[in-house]
């Protein structure tokens, strides 16, 4: 149990104490989430027919778009912070930098999907067999783009500027805790402008050829958006989550507070109840307008049977039922009820993606109880394999950027 | 505090109250601490802006006001969809490009507007409500000292109507509070306390007017016009161009309609043959099918086809003249209905062709012309189909194949 | 013979006042306490009066002839009318960005210029409504939009966006006139203290509500202040995403896509911000502001221009892809021709004002010159012009079949209506700034106070 303590009047940064390592705790945490998360992979993985197998396949894409989603939404987090020069943020900013420096693991999960796509099986996407490409005029069309040679530069230009992106946040960041200077402040702010054009683009292409390009004949301008959308949802619940789970464990006691909670919590109502909303009901209400079949053959296939109450099920739960209870600033001040609220957003996200990607395969909702826990061991296999990196990412590192010199204002911070 | 309050006029009104004058935000809060303290209940700061961290130094509690919000922003929420589903679903349901009468994706946007609407509504004149605002008059008004407190100075005052209140112990606990300044204020009994007889009726006689409108527009719901309406725009309600069915001067028929020149036909519509074209041969109505139409099974099927579609609504499946269209008709049994010929009678069987297709393309008694809509080798293949249907009517053993033969045993 | 010097010379005089609160209100509000504005600023009015007047009768010509004095005909029927309605309701939404979720980011540095930009989104507002409500056709019956109980008990179609239109707007022009309000009453109760003649203490009293500044008072004023920026944030984004519904919904190519809500949002804020950079650098020199609306705060707008511009450039990237990825002849073709058929020099023209230019506000030294902020943002707003210009011509006058197709060409009633919708927001303006604080006084003094009052 370490305690940091920087005297004020030497170097002008800020008296901190409390407790800001994590330790062994962490990275047992981690070593048995990487146990739990290998296990299930594993298993999903035999009982979902191999790494090629139909199930195993479409149960991983959903797994893995989710954990995408929470590493994409804290490096987007990341960035916006540095590029708004945001003062609350400070506090949090170390643990979000932790996690979404995870990339390199989640460049090597990718290779699940990307791998037999190089190899031409096309369970998941048709476009990689040139017999389905040559006897249908939509993908040929667009082979100029899904084609394997350039399906796979597009996903190390992904990876690679994810990785690099996020690695290059928290090395700086670590370094100003030794260094203190003030000008790698400014430098990342530099960074980070360039930086959110090349996340919109890679987010956005991700996008398309990972879930969009699985029904090869529809096409919305605003899908990238509405996966962002998500994914911030998820990322600042689960930052919420991250961050009590270490309050637990008696870290940060004294540096984050309700304050900082308050303000997670609008961001999770803002992003994963207001926006996400109003970019599903753009998304839904014109495709529902125009009435054009190339479009509305993929909202069909989602209210189709069973995947009406899905479909129902997201309505309340993404936005009605959320909208109320995050609606009042004593639920966001509360620790329990955030989390409540947190776990919320991050099961109704899962839902979503579950819904953006199983109904193009014409299944049931829940095809077989077999189906179901395929779906359940991929989550917790690839959300284990996550949590558990970052979980050991944290090993020496502090958990907040002492040196970083809004911290002061960061931790003084209140909501009016 | 037992002591008898004591509370001296000032001039020839009662105290109001006593106001201190203070020229930070941090002396005032720390007065405002003092004052809570000490247990009034009849006091305000006056601050030129919102001073932080006063609602706390003060006591005051939150107010109820974002209750109210969102009363106000459900009430427009559920005023608008539902008033959508009754105007379009139930008052006057009317398609529009095949979308359901109730299109709650449709609905959605004017539900949020009105649901922002009524929210901003109730936040705006709920808080000038709690505030009591307007409040035209208020004895701090008399206060020279007090004008300051729109430009950079702040205030307390404590009113003498406070149980607490004790003039001169008060005022040496705002004194040592760290005010520059206290005074006392007196009630203003110069003032006005009624709005102005005049403004009062001005008011009444605006409001009555502003009925006027919608007491107009009921009648105007409820009346029938016995006049035809004004044109505000004569250009447009009588425009300097012809309509169907209206008269035309310069020709010497006087219609503007005009019919088409005796003998003009269209290209491609020369149609010379007489046989094919009009069912006639020399003048009257043929008896044999033209050359053009092949005799044969796929003429038939083709017949059949096309029977299905134009023709059984009316004269039934097997042209006995029991279609949907007789049936509901007969069924509503006005006496007005001339039902449909079997095509099976006699007087069908000893029809030339050429008299078929004549009814078929010019129409008959009820029956409308199908010549626009039936291309004439299809009309041939009708009558082809509806000469087999006649056929199978009075067909002998003698027609039947051997295996059809074999099949009725 | 001695003259007195014009009382407008004061504002390059320091402010009266021992303390910096008494500086901020006496800087601001003897700007509406002069007796005469300075000659520039009659010049200016009269220029924007004339502008106006051409507005009245080009609408006024406009209903005795009917709309066949545009040059709207098929297939492009809808063109300059619709194009400036969008121009300007997106400029009125920065007013609302500036005011609203500026305030809910608690981004301090909007104090000095949420009043003039609530302003500017009022008269933005009702210059927008102007077309819808002209180009009707029978301008006489635009109630039809409205649920009034009628003779011939017919009701609006409500599954219209066309109505949905006349809710949004007409929503967002009251609660913009009711936010700018209720944060005008302190500063109008500010001015009724400081009036010296009975006239002008009682029409501002009136309006100013006898607000007098209590605390208790303050902190409903405070909540609800809160909650209207809280419903102004969404109202705003909805707002311009209902307008962009009058495209999207269609089958149009090139107005058919899903993108267009958030599209047009970041557009607006774009155009707004620009228009707002524009007004205030003049404003602020000729009112001697330039303490109080500083080369910061006009730096500030600068980045979220060129932020908001890099979206517009995404959206103008996906629309592009999509149209190519979707395989749709008809798709493909609309944005080919916009950018290579007959209204080319439209398309770039917008291209190169919209994603070009503003990325020179990447360097400080232009972002914070007076001169190419200036040029910059007035560039801006004619390539977002343009914007609503290409979408709607480009996609009407080139749709599904060859034989529908059209040019269009703009006639001088055009031209004259929408100079004249420039004069009536001016002479607003013009107006406000000489009648009412430009800058919301209360806020500026409560945030300095706060801010150096630390905790």
């Amino acid at each position: 149990m370490r305690r940091a303590k920087l005297n004020m009047a030497h170097d002008n940064h800020v008296q901190l104490d409390d407790n800001i390592q994590i330790g062994s705790e962490a990275t047992d945490f981690g070593k048995k989430a990487f146990g739990i998360g290998g296990v299930a992979l594993v298993l999903a993985l035999v009982l979902g027919g191999g790494p090629f197998g139909r199930e195993f396949l479409i149960a991983y894409l959903v797994a893995f778009m989710y954990s995408l989603a929470i590493g994409l939404g804290l490096l987007w987090f990341v960035t916006i912070q540095h590029l708004t020069n945001a003062k609350w943020s400070v506090v949090v900013r170390r643990v979000a930098e932790i996690i979404a420096a995870n990339m390199s693991v989640l460049a090597v999960l990718s290779l699940f999907l990307i791998v037999p796509a190089l190899m031409g099986n096309s369970t998941l996407y048709a476009w990689v067999d040139p017999a389905k490409v040559a006897a249908d005029r939509v993908l040929k069309h667009k082979a100029g783009y899904l084609n394997i040679p350039f399906f796979a530069i597009r996903c190390v230009v992904y990876f690679g500027f994810w990785w690099l992106l996020s690695r290059h946040f928290l090395k700086r960041s670590v370094e100003q805790d030794t260094s203190g200077k003030a000008e790698i402040n400014t430098k990342l702010q530099t960074l980070a402008a360039p930086s959110m054009i090349a996340f919109a683009l890679t987010l956005t292409f991700a996008t398309i050829d990972f879930v969009m390009s699985l029904d090869p004949g529809f096409f919305s301008t605003i899908f990238g958006v509405y996966y962002f959308g998500g994914a911030v949802a998820c990322a600042y619940s689960f930052l919420a989550l991250s961050l009590m789970w270490l309050q637990g464990k008696g870290r940060l006691l004294n540096s984050v507070n309700r304050e900082h909670y308050h303000d997670l919590g609008k961001m999770m109502f803002a992003f994963g109840v207001v926006f996400w909303s109003y970019i599903a009901f753009s998304q839904f209400m014109l495709i529902w307008y125009g009435d054009v079949p190339e479009e509305t053959h993929w909202f069909h296939d989602r209210f189709q049977g069973d995947w009406k109450i899905v479909s129902g099920a997201l309505l309340a739960c993404h936005f009605v039922i959320p909208f109320f209870g995050l609606l009042s600033r004593y639920v966001k001040r509360n620790r329990k009820t955030l989390a409540f609220w947190a776990f919320w957003i991050l099961v109704i996200e899962y839902v979503d993606l579950y819904w953006l990607v199983m109904p193009t395969f014409g299944e049931d909702v829940i095809p077989s109880v077999l189906s179901l826990l395929v779906h359940l061991l991929a989550w917790v296999g690839v959300g284990g394999l996550f949590i558990g990196a970052a979980a050991s990412r944290t090993k020496g590192l502090n958990l907040i950027p002492t040196k970083d010199p809004r911290l002061a204002a960061s931790l003084a911070f209140e909501n009016p | 505090m037992s002591a008898p309050k004591h509370v001296e006029p000032v001039g020839e009104a009662p105290l109001h109250g006593l106001l201190a004058e203070y020229d930070s935000p941090e002396t005032l809060k720390k007065a405002a601490e003092k004052i809570r303290n000490a247990g009034f209940k009849n006091w305000d700061t006056f601050t030129p802006f919102p001073v932080h961290g006063i609602d706390q130094a003060m006591g005051i509690r939150p107010t109820i006001l974002p209750w109210l919000i969102l009363g106000g922003g459900m009430t427009g929420c559920a005023l608008a969809l539902g008033f959508q589903w009754w105007a379009n679903g139930v008052d006057y349901p009317f398609l529009i490009s095949g979308k359901p009468y109730w299109s709650v994706p449709a609905n959605i946007p004017i539900t949020f507007e009105l649901t922002v609407l009524f929210s901003a509504l109730t936040a705006v004149f709920g808080m000038l409500g709690l505030n009591k605002l307007p409040q035209p008059a208020h004895p701090l008004d008399l206060s020279e000292r007090f004008s300051r407190s729109t430009d950079d100075h702040f205030y307390l005052l404590v009113q003498a109507s406070d149980p607490v209140f004790d003039e001169k112990e008060t005022g040496t606990l705002l004194e040592t509070s760290g005010a520059i300044g206290v005074e006392a204020i007196p009630e203003d009994v110069k003032s006005e306390s009624h709005v102005p007889r005049g403004l009062q009726y001005a008011l009444l006689i605006i409001t009555a007017a502003a009925t006027i409108p919608f007491a107009l527009s009921a009648y105007a719901r409820e009346s029938k016009m016995t006049h035809t309406r004004f044109d505000i725009v004569p250009d447009m309600d009588f425009q300097q161009k012809f309509k169907a069915q209206r008269e035309n001067t310069f020709f010497a028929d006087k219609r503007a309609d005009r019919p088409q020149i005796e003998g003009t036909i269209a290209y491609g519509e020369l149609n010379e043959d007489d046989h094919f074209y009009r069912g006639k041969v020399n003048g009257v109505f043929a008896r044999t099918f033209p050359a053009q139409v092949p005799i044969d099974e796929q003429t038939i099927a083709r017949g059949q086809q096309r029977f299905g579609i134009y023709c059984t609504p009316c004269h039934g499946q097997a042209g006995e003249g029991d279609g949907m269209v007789n049936q509901r008709a007969s069924a509503l049994a006005e006496g007005t209905w001339v039902p449909p010929s079997n095509l099976n009678d006699d007087r069908l069987r000893q029809m030339g062709v050429g008299e078929i297709f004549n009814t078929i393309t010019n129409g008959v008694r009820n029956m409308p012309a199908y010549g626009p809509q039936i291309p004439t080798a299809d009309r041939w293949a009708i009558i082809l189909y509806v000469r087999a249907i006649q056929r199978s009517h009075k067909a002998a053993v003698a027609d039947l194949s051997a295996e059809e033969r074999a099949s009725l045993k | 013979m001695a003259t007195t010097a014009p009382d407008y010379d004061k504002w390059y005089d320091p402010p009266k006042g021992d303390n910096e609160l008494a500086r901020i209100t006496d800087t601001v509000i003897r700007v509406t306490e002069v007796s005469r504005p300075p000659v520039g600023w009659y010049i200016a009015f009269a220029i924007a009066v004339t502008m106006l007047g051409i507005l009245g009768m080009s609408i006024g010509w406009l209903f005795w002839t009917g709309i066949g004095v545009w040059g709207n005909m098929h297939p492009v029927v809808w063109a300059w009318d619709i194009t400036n309605f969008v121009f300007w309701v997106g400029i009125g939404h920065a007013g609302t960005l500036i005011s609203a979720i500026l305030f809910l980011l608690r981004q301090s540095w909007r104090t000095a210029i949420n009043r003039a930009a609530e302003a500017m989104t009022i008269f933005a507002v009702m210059c927008a409504l102007i077309f819808p409500g002209i180009h009707i056709g029978r301008p006489w019956l635009p109630y039809w939009m409205l649920p009034i109980p009628n003779q011939m008990n017919m009701w609006p179609q409500f599954r219209s966006p066309l109505d949905w239109d006349v809710f949004a707007v007409s929503t967002y022009f009251t609660v913009s006139l009711l936010f700018w309000y209720v944060g005008l009453i302190p500063d109008l109760a500010s001015i009724r203290d400081r009036s010296t003649t009975t006239v002008r203490r009682l029409v501002y009293g009136l309006f100013a509500m006898g607000w007098r500044g209590s605390s208790r008072q303050w902190h409903r004023y405070e909540r609800a202040y809160l909650i209207l920026a809280a419903l102004s944030t969404p109202l705003v984004l909805s707002v311009h995403s209902v307008v962009s519904f009058d495209f999207a919904t269609s089958q149009l190519p090139g107005w058919h896509t899903t993108i267009f809500p958030p599209y047009f949002v970041a557009g607006a804020i774009f155009s707004g911000f620009a228009m707002v950079v524009t007004l205030l650098v003049p404003a602020r020199q000729f009112f001697g502001l330039k303490n109080i609306i500083e080369i910061h705060h006009l730096e500030a707008m600068n980045k979220v221009i060129v932020a908001t511009s890099l979206m517009v450039g995404y959206s103008y990237g996906m629309e592009f892809f999509i149209a190519w990825y979707s395989g749709s002849p008809y798709e493909g073709f609309a944005f080919v021709n916009r950018a290579f058929g007959p209204y080319y020099w439209a398309y770039w023209t917008m291209i190169s004002c919209n994603v070009i230019f503003p990325q020179l506000f990447w360097f400080k030294k232009i972002r914070t010159s007076l001169l190419g902020m200036m040029i910059i943002c007035i560039l801006v707003n004619v390539g977002m012009w343009f914007e609503r210009f290409v979408i709607i011509v480009t996609s009407l006058h080139r749709d599904f079949v060859p034989s529908a197709w059209g040019y269009y060409i703009p006639t001088k009633w055009d031209f004259l209506t929408l100079t004249g919708s420039f004069g009536l927001f001016f002479t607003l303006f013009l107006l406000f700034c000489r009648y009412l604080p430009m800058v919301a006084v209360a806020e500026v003094k409560g945030q300095h106070s706060n801010s150096h009052a630390g905790h």
